[in-house]
């Protein structure tokens, strides 16, 4: 993924990623990327965990902005099935620029 | 189906749900290393952003060819899917990974539903109607293919359709 990523980023325009293999990020080197330690087929989460599939889109949008030096990998804090996404403080407009 | 193909989607089960199984496939697969600098460009604010997705989960329309899942080196195509109805009509190849849960909610490999949220918020300025799907299993011959030629086309398509932003998911 962070092969086609790179290209996209090479035509100018922007790009965030969600890596669940930070082995594979390391090595490919996009430009920006969050992790999460969480299984194959659920970089978003669980299904109908609508409140968890937003934290993580916001995340990875917030890292848009958020990283300066090209390569970064975030690792984002949510540890699977175990979070409350209730108490969860998403970015504000301004982090989002 | 054939054996490699049953042997493939058995192993993606056991590795879904037993993380430790997916250590061992990380750690025997040589994921491709990048020299030279990293690309960049400035992100526009989001509120005045048209964002895509781009994914390697496979998912794509029912209508259009599969994904090839007989290359061990995977298939480096891609197909384009227009978001406003791939989940009325959606379908995934990918033999790499347990999709029940996708099945049940797409969301969680292409997140469209937060995403428009997002835009009748006001926080996202537009999401594009037209995305980029492809098979993320990609290796050995297939990786110059990817790389010089779809994920190209791809870029220059979403640059054409004027997007400012990409998320990329995998699977």
């Amino acid at each position: 993924m962070g092969l086609i990523q790179r290209e996209i980023e090479r035509a100018g325009i922007a790009t965030i990623g969600i890596s669940i293999v930070r082995e594979f990020t390391e090595k490919v080197q996009p430009p920006r990327t969050v992790f999460l330690r969480w299984p194959f087929g659920h970089p978003l989460g669980e299904p109908g965990n609508s409140a968890q599939q937003r934290a993580v889109v916001l995340e990875a949008l917030r890292a848009l902005y958020q990283i300066e030096e090209p390569g970064t990998i975030i690792d984002l804090p949510f540890r699977w099935r175990r979070e409350k996404y209730a108490d969860y403080l998403p970015p504000t407009a301004a982090d989002l620029e | 189906m054939d054996v490699t193909r049953f042997k493939n989607r058995t192993l993606a089960r056991l590795a879904t749900r037993f993380p430790r199984l997916a250590q061992r496939f990380i750690d025997g697969y040589q994921a491709q290393e990048s020299a030279g600098s990293i690309p960049w460009a400035v992100p526009k604010p989001l509120r005045q952003a048209k964002l895509a997705l781009v994914t390697t989960s496979g998912i794509h329309h029912q209508r259009q060819a599969p994904f090839d899942m007989n290359d061990s080196d995977g298939d480096p195509s891609y197909r384009t899917l227009n978001g406003e109805e791939l989940f009325d009509d959606f379908q995934i190849t990918h033999d790499y990974y347990d999709h029940t849960d996708a099945r049940k909610d797409p969301n969680i490999i292409f997140p469209l539903g937060p995403l428009r949220e997002l835009v009748s918020e006001g926080l996202l300025g537009r999401l594009a109607q037209t995305h980029y799907a492809f098979m993320g299993h990609i290796d050995g011959r297939h990786i110059p293919t990817l790389v010089e030629k779809t994920a190209r086309e791809v870029a220059a398509k979403l640059k054409a359709d004027q997007v400012d932003l990409v998320l990329l998911t995998p699977a």
